[in-house]
């Protein structure tokens, strides 16, 4: 036997000690490193798209060339504008126009769609999110020949009936609600399946329970279902709100945000700001709506949360 | 005792400084990622960027390999059957032919200068807005310059420069429906002047009272380019080459006021081009009158079958006496970005395109998608467009009119123009809507230039 060299001595003496700190060391970092590539992806495309919006934002940039710092200018000029506020104001009024009676006509389709005792269940489920998965340009063009004021049907049959003709979509009076209704079409399956899956989370035994009560059909909706749907509600309503907000395509392809920016959305007057190549703007522009829409979203989850 | 509240998440000092440290790490190289590739934007400076201006000069060696874009369709087709034509005089350049939301992509690809194409198909609006990322062409369309019709040189010329291959050029034309105009004993070839259009249409309107004779534009977009249209027949436009606003002027008044007169005595048909109002008034006989750009020939030849072979075109109205009998309402060039890689054989294939009379040919002649020859727009090309050489051929729906003829003639009366300004797409929420507020009664012509000046100035002009 060998006396043990320096190097091997330090070595047989470091092992005990180094053995157990590395293995630690590898235990502990390993989570980090799991998530390693999704925080670099994450920073690719999430936070280096936010960054550099922000940064935009503070210039005049316009798509080529160099970008002029004009600090908040663009925020400035975006909230002293009367059509800034127009576009929010007409995602509002779209909002309301859109997300209760969303909520109530899903709500109600989606119990009915739970009852086992439904026949042909899955052919109404495959015709609810048949208008959700159609492409938009499809609909929205059928919704440009159905309401037209001289030669479509809608007013035909309004006519009909001895009402006059309505201008659907050329007047600002009535473009929201035909745009709404859009919306309401093709979005409200998406809804249903969201509260269906709510619904299905409810144990049967409670409605049992309640009928064994007597509690009738619309005491258990309003006293079962709800609250206990209260945190699916939640989510649906925080969703929808975001997409109404962004809602971008309907406008765009039905009316091109008129009469008179009558459905000028708060997405598509971002989008017109990016089209003009007046990318500071839009990115100033972006970070108000997400403010507005955050501060919305914490409203509706406040006052959704269920209260146990 | 020690490892089960450490599962409870209770903070082990030394555990809880690693994690903590750990997460701030993460968050340090996110950060650190985001702000390294935010570095890569647009620099920020005093705004002064260098206008270097980078002539392209043509090729020694015609041989690679290009990328062109083109938006899909009917013209995309187009061009790609000109493709092979284009091979067998340059057989060593391959042409990428790529159908492309031009829109959606051209200005992120020019941002980020990733997979540039060599040439696209753009809108001659638009070109303005890209010039700085674009080829200089003026010394390699110099040879041409004097036979390229001068609005379309004047739309592409920015600075001194110019930046797109001009390619068509879509004339102003009076589209009328002769077979009903001639029952009500008009002849509509007698018209020269607009007050000559509205005497015709108050007489049609006599003789059909349910009629609207003139088509006024319910887009707010093609409302305000039909406006560009009336303007650029009078010789100006929404700004003049300086970039100042021009709109308060007499020959805007003039304009507005003849449209505010058909609206107000009933001799014209508010509808959205080619949309359902518009397709049955045009086809019933109550519409009979659309003073509009070349491309609406597409209407009477695929959306009017009750009408197919009444309609016939002729030259605008004359705004003053022996003033032109046409404007510019659209147009489409070729841009080649600085950043290409073969910029040199992407003008090769425009050039072929417009100047070649094998190209310009196979373009405007007969071909697989245009049996009788694509006749939505003329080239800008006067050797092209030699009204006795006509390029396609006549057009049923126009009764075998020579359309090719009466195209090219309007096309030769088009005054000069100027870049269109890059927030002209901008002005639609201004101008486009007022003129339409006009057309409800809720503004006067007067009302639609002040409000409208002021308003594009201060939301547009000024914020460039």
């Amino acid at each position: 036997m060998t006396a043990p060299s320096a190097l091997g001595f330090r070595a047989v003496r470091r092992a005990p000690q180094q053995g157990p700190r590395w293995s630690l060391l590898r235990r502990r970092s390993a989570p980090y490193l799991f998530i390693a590539p999704f925080i670099l992806i994450f920073a690719l495309f999430s936070i280096y798209p936010l960054t550099f919006a922000l940064r935009l934002s503070f210039t005049d940039w316009r798509g080529t060339g160099a970008a002029t710092w004009v600090g908040l200018d663009n925020y400035a000029y975006l909230l002293g504008n009367p059509a800034f506020w127009a576009s929010l104001a007409n995602s509002g009024i779209l909002w309301l126009l859109i997300i209760p009676a969303q909520v109530v006509i899903g709500l109600v389709a989606a119990v009915l769609l739970n009852n086992a005792k439904l026949r042909m269940r899955g052919f109404y489920r495959t015709a609810f999110i048949v208008p959700f998965v159609t492409p938009l340009v499809a609909i929205a063009q059928i919704w440009v020949v159905v309401f037209d004021q001289n030669y479509g049907p809608v007013n035909d049959i309004l006519g009909a009936v001895g009402l006059p003709d309505i201008g659907w979509l050329t007047t600002s009076e009535w473009s929201k609600p035909t745009i709404a209704l859009l919306f309401l079409w093709k979005t409200t399956g998406f809804a249903i399946i969201i509260l269906l899956s709510g619904l299905q989370s409810i144990d049967t035994s409670v409605y049992e329970a309640a009928a064994l009560d007597g509690a009738s059909r619309a005491r258990q909706l309003w006293s079962i279902t709800v609250p206990l749907i209260r945190r699916t509600l939640m989510f649906l309503v925080v969703l929808q709100t975001l997409a109404v907000f962004q809602m971008f395509a309907e406008p765009y392809v039905v009316t091109q945000g008129g009469p008179y920016n009558s459905t000028t959305t708060a997405g598509l007057y971002l989008y017109n700001h990016i089209t003009r190549a007046d990318l500071g703007t839009g990115a100033a522009n972006s970070f108000l709506l997400v403010i507005a829409v955050m501060v919305l979203s914490l409203v509706f989850v406040r006052l959704l949360r269920p209260k146990d | 005792m020690h490892q089960h509240s450490s599962r409870d998440g209770s903070a082990h000092p030394a555990r809880s400084g690693f994690r903590r440290l750990a997460r701030y790490g993460a968050l340090g190289i996110s950060a650190t990622v985001a702000l390294a590739l935010t570095a890569c934007g647009p620099a920020i400076g005093s705004g002064e960027a260098p206008a270097e201006s980078t002539k392209l000069q043509a090729p020694t060696d015609p041989s690679g390999e290009i990328t062109i874009w083109d938006r899909s369709g009917d013209l995309f087709e187009v061009f790609d059957g000109v493709i092979e034509k284009f091979n067998e005089k340059y057989p060593d350049i391959v042409v990428n032919h790529e159908a492309v939301d031009i829109g959606a992509k051209l200005q992120n690809t020019l941002i980020t200068a990733t997979d540039v194409p060599d040439g696209v198909f753009l809108d001659d609006q638009l070109v303005p807005g890209y010039a700085d990322s674009l080829w200089d062409l003026s010394d390699v369309l110099d040879p041409y310059l004097a036979d390229i019709a001068q609005q379309k040189v004047d739309v592409n010329s920015i600075n001194g420069g110019i930046f797109g291959v001009p390619w068509d050029l879509d004339p102003g034309l009076l589209f009328y429906n002769e077979a009903a105009l001639t029952s009500a004993g008009i002849d509509a070839t007698a018209i020269e002047s607009y007050d000559d259009l509205l005497q015709a249409a108050r007489d049609y309107k006599a003789f059909r009272p349910d009629a609207g004779p003139i088509h006024l534009e319910q887009s707010a977009f093609l409302g305000q380019l039909q406006l560009e249209m009336y303007a650029s027949q009078l010789g100006t436009s929404i700004t003049d080459e300086n970039g100042e606003l021009r709109i308060d002027s007499p020959e805007y008044e003039q304009i507005l006021t003849f449209l505010d007169t058909v609206q107000k005595e009933g001799l014209g048909t508010r509808a959205e081009y080619l949309g359902p109002t518009d397709i049955a008034t045009l086809d019933s006989g109550q519409q009979v009158f659309v003073p509009w750009a070349q491309w609406f020939s597409f209407g009477p030849q695929q959306l009017l079958p009750e009408t197919l072979g009444d309609w016939r075109a002729m030259p605008l109205p004359a705004w003053e006496d022996g003033g032109a009998r046409s404007g510019a309402m659209g147009g489409s060039s070729f841009i080649i970005p600085k950043d290409a890689a073969e910029p040199g054989l992407a003008w090769l294939f425009y050039e072929f395109l417009v100047f070649d009379p094998e190209g310009y040919a196979a373009v405007y002649g007969p071909n697989s998608i245009y049996p009788n020859g694509l006749n939505t727009s003329i080239p800008s090309y006067a050797p092209a467009a030699d009204a006795d050489k006509p390029l396609f051929g006549e057009v049923e729906a126009f009764g075998d009119q020579d359309f090719w003829k009466t195209a090219v003639e309007a096309g030769e009366q088009i005054p000069g123009g100027v870049p269109t300004p890059t927030w002209w797409g901008g002005a639609v929420d201004y101008l486009g809507n007022n003129i339409q507020k006009m057309l409800d009664g809720t503004m006067t012509p007067q009302e639609v230039i002040s409000v409208s000046t002021e308003d594009i100035q201060t939301n547009l002009v000024d914020r460039q």
